[in-house]
């Protein structure tokens, strides 16, 4: 056992932040946005080959790339096309990348910048390539894009990627949801820190009350625990993991989101606070693959089984 | 990283389950649910740990000088993991062999080495810890049971309270107040059988015989039962304290409990229940969360990483998904805390209780991780 980081693994992390660096202020004009894509960004994870690392280093080294660019406010898609596309298909997919599900009529994270669309049928996952026209963008507060096809995809035309990539989906995906949060709870956890140390009330700091300390430490042992256990999903591979580590993260969405807001005050209502940028984006992710309940359902089959 | 055990370390667990098997009698959990601090399991205790000390298990951790065979801390913590799935035999001998030992390493003078650690290290005593009073629980510095000394050493008055396994112990390691500043505190090692020590025990909600109050009534201490200087305990108790870093591995009792219940619901045919089924599934990735923090301090310590922060965080996981461990006993199988069927989960229903109160309250754990790892102020006190 050594949970510490390789040199290699330190070196990584920093090489990604040393981009992030230059892209993680948001530009004046999207300072009040809801979300913001980062386009510019994409192209140099792309060009540094950041996206490649799960065959170039590892999927643990992808979780800890996943995370960092999740830390900042503007948004690139990258977990789903560094985490789960290179374990369903031996050949490059385009990007970006949305998966779809539920009713496709709906808003569909990612949609709107999507060039392809991962569906999971049940007994088979379907790449569906996206003309410009296929999608329309959808305003949300949601911290992501979204967006909805403009007519129902022809799924007969989509491609198929086999049954056999259903497990691996359904596990990276989950990977993927998890190093997403883990950077998202990690820069609102610290942004709230940062505030009630500066924010003063009755001649204190606010950060002061143990009422407020208590709970900001709550959520920065939640942050630190499902950080965790993202990086044991990312080194094992293993599909028990892989739901431990969403389940926790969804479960503790909800405390981050009321307890972060909270001491934010009204302060983090207005877009003007960076707050919104991470809590929504927390948001988004709390209900993906069925929320944590049917992470939950899971977990409980692969520990103990299936019911008789 | 590598979250791989390495293969000396499968062994080691492998080894300590194959003695585990050898020498706990078959009976040994039904007995074992009658408690901890029974007369019974001290009993067990002091026939159980010189066989352990003989096969080199006791204090594998200790160095070599003390008997020890400078073992790395993920063997130490493995031998806890593995002596707890059994509700750890050693009973109280967890304390000597982790904090009581190695504090005397420390701190004791060459005489008080050579007659306690070759008995702990032989398995052979038990201690107790005389260190909360009634006035003084979380704010240790408050206690009250004075040493004041006399011409041949000290007289000791005073009491102390919840000091578990008082009834069955040969010594105790004492804190007394030695001077009415704040911090002027003193370490005493006191055997039991000193006229003017009385015990008693206390019923409570853990296992009868655990906890009790210890009466000192002019009890007449040598200087040479001292620990270092006068006034210099609390620089003692933080270092004994400090090596108790993880203590018990919580995640492991609550995933034990998780598997026998969820055993006994199966027998039941009630696993069907789905939100039965995601509130365990729930559980056990909070449990997760709680070993791997868990480790994450047994890898600071074995890299002989001062503690940090870390400390609390996983204290406060370990704390969190056993409490839910508890509360979904309590509502999917409240039968076990009546009908003492199955032995783990009774006892692990009466003991968790503790879990968030004793060796650093719950909240005590959130105060450190604010000021710590957030660098968040330290609120005013009186
Ligand atoms: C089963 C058991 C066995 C024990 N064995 C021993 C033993 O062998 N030897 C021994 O010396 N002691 C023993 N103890 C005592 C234990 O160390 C104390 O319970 C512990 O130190 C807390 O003290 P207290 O119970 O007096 O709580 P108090 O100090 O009265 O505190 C009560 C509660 O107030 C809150 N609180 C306290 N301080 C703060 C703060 N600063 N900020 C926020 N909240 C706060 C916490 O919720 C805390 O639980 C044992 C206790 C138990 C339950």
């Amino acid at each position: 056992m050594n949970l510490e980081f390789t040199e290699d693994q330190a070196v990584l992390v920093s090489s990604v932040e040393n981009i992030l660096d230059k892209y993680a202020e948001l530009p004046t004009a999207n300072r009040r946005d809801y979300h913001y894509y980062a386009r510019d960004l994409d192209q140099a994870l792309v060009a540094n080959g950041f996206l490649d690392a799960v065959s170039s280093m590892g999927s643990l080294e992808a979780v800890l790339v996943v995370e960092a660019v999740s830390k900042i406010a503007p948004v690139v898609e990258i977990a789903t096309s560094t985490l789960v596309a290179p374990h369903i298909s031996a050949e490059e997919l385009p990007r970006p990348l949305a998966i779809v599900s539920g009713d496709l009529s709906q808003a569909q994270r990612y949609l709107s910048v999507a060039k392809a669309a991962l569906l999971d049928t049940g007994d088979d996952i379907l790449l569906i390539d996206i003309r410009p026209g296929d999608v329309e963008a959808v305003d949300t507060i949601f911290a992501y894009p979204f967006g909805r096809f403009t007519t129902a995809p022809d799924l007969s035309k989509a491609r198929s990627l086999g049954a056999a990539a259903v497990g691996p989906f359904r596990q990276w995906r989950q990977v993927a949801l998890a190093a997403e949060a883990i950077g998202a709870m990690r820069s609102a956890v610290d942004f709230t820190v940062d505030y009630v140390k500066q924010r003063q009330m009755f001649g204190h700091a606010l950060g002061l009350f143990q009422a407020v300390q208590h709970r900001l430490a709550q959520c920065h042992q939640a942050t630190c625990a499902a950080q965790y256990l993202t990086y044991r999903a990312g080194w094992s591979g293993d599909p028990l993991d892989a739901v431990l580590a969403a389940t926790y993260a969804q479960s503790h969405m909800p405390k981050l989101w009321f307890d972060l807001h909270q001491f934010n005050g009204a302060m983090g209502v207005t877009n003007e606070h960076k707050l919104h940028f991470w809590t929504y984006r927390l948001r988004a992710l709390q209900s993906e693959m069925g929320g944590a309940n049917e992470g939950a359902l899971q977990a409980a089959e692969r520990v103990w089984g299936k019911v008789a | 990283m590598e979250l791989a055990w390495a293969q000396e370390h499968d062994q080691y667990r492998e080894r300590l389950r194959a003695i585990l098997a050898r020498e706990l009698p078959s009976n040994w959990m039904q007995d074992y649910a009658h408690g901890r601090g029974t007369q019974g399991e001290i009993a067990f205790s002091r026939t159980f740990c010189p066989k352990l000390a003989a096969e080199g298990l006791l204090i594998p951790h200790w160095p070599k000088e003390y008997g020890g065979q400078d073992g790395d801390a993920w063997e130490h913590f493995i031998l806890s993991e593995e002596m707890w799935t059994w509700g750890d035999p050693r009973g109280p001998q967890y304390m000597n062999v982790n904090w009581i030992g190695p504090t005397l390493m420390k701190f004791g003078s060459p005489a008080q080495k050579e007659e306690h650690l070759t008995r702990i290290a032989n398995g052979s005593v038990i201690w107790c810890q005389g260190f909360s009073e009634p006035q003084a629980g979380t704010d240790l510095a408050a206690l009250r049971t004075r040493a004041t000394r006399t011409n041949h050493g000290y007289v000791i008055n005073g009491s102390k309270i919840w000091t578990s396994y008082a009834n069955g112990s040969d010594w105790c390691f004492l804190l007394t107040r030695t001077s009415d500043e704040r911090r002027a505190i003193s370490v005493f090692l006191v055997p039991m059988d000193t006229p003017g020590i009385e015990v008693f025990a206390i019923p409570g909600l853990v296992e009868e015989g655990h906890i009790h109050e210890v009466f000192f009534k002019d009890v007449e201490v040598p200087f040479s039962a001292l620990v270092g200087e006068e006034g210099m305990g609390w620089e003692v108790v933080t270092h004994a304290l400090s090596l108790e870093r993880v203590g018990i591995p919580r995640y492991h009792l609550g995933r034990l409990a998780m598997d026998a219940a969820i055993g006994k619901l199966k027998r039941e045919d009630r696993y069907g229940d789905p939100l039965m089924r995601a509130a365990a599934g729930r559980i056990i990735a909070k449990l997760e969360a709680a070993r791997m923090l868990t480790y994450l301090v047994v890898d600071q310590r074995a890299k002989q990483q001062p503690a940090n922060a870390m400390t609390n965080i996983a204290r406060v996981s370990n704390a969190e998904a056993v409490t839910d461990t508890l509360n979904f006993l309590m509502e999917y199988a409240p039968g076990c805390l009546t009908s003492r069927d199955d032995p783990y989960l009774t006892l692990f229903y009466r003991y968790a209780i503790t879990n968030t109160i004793a060796s650093g309250a719950y909240e005590l754990q959130l105060n450190m991780i604010a000021q710590r790892a957030l660098n968040l102020p330290r609120e005013r006190r009186q």
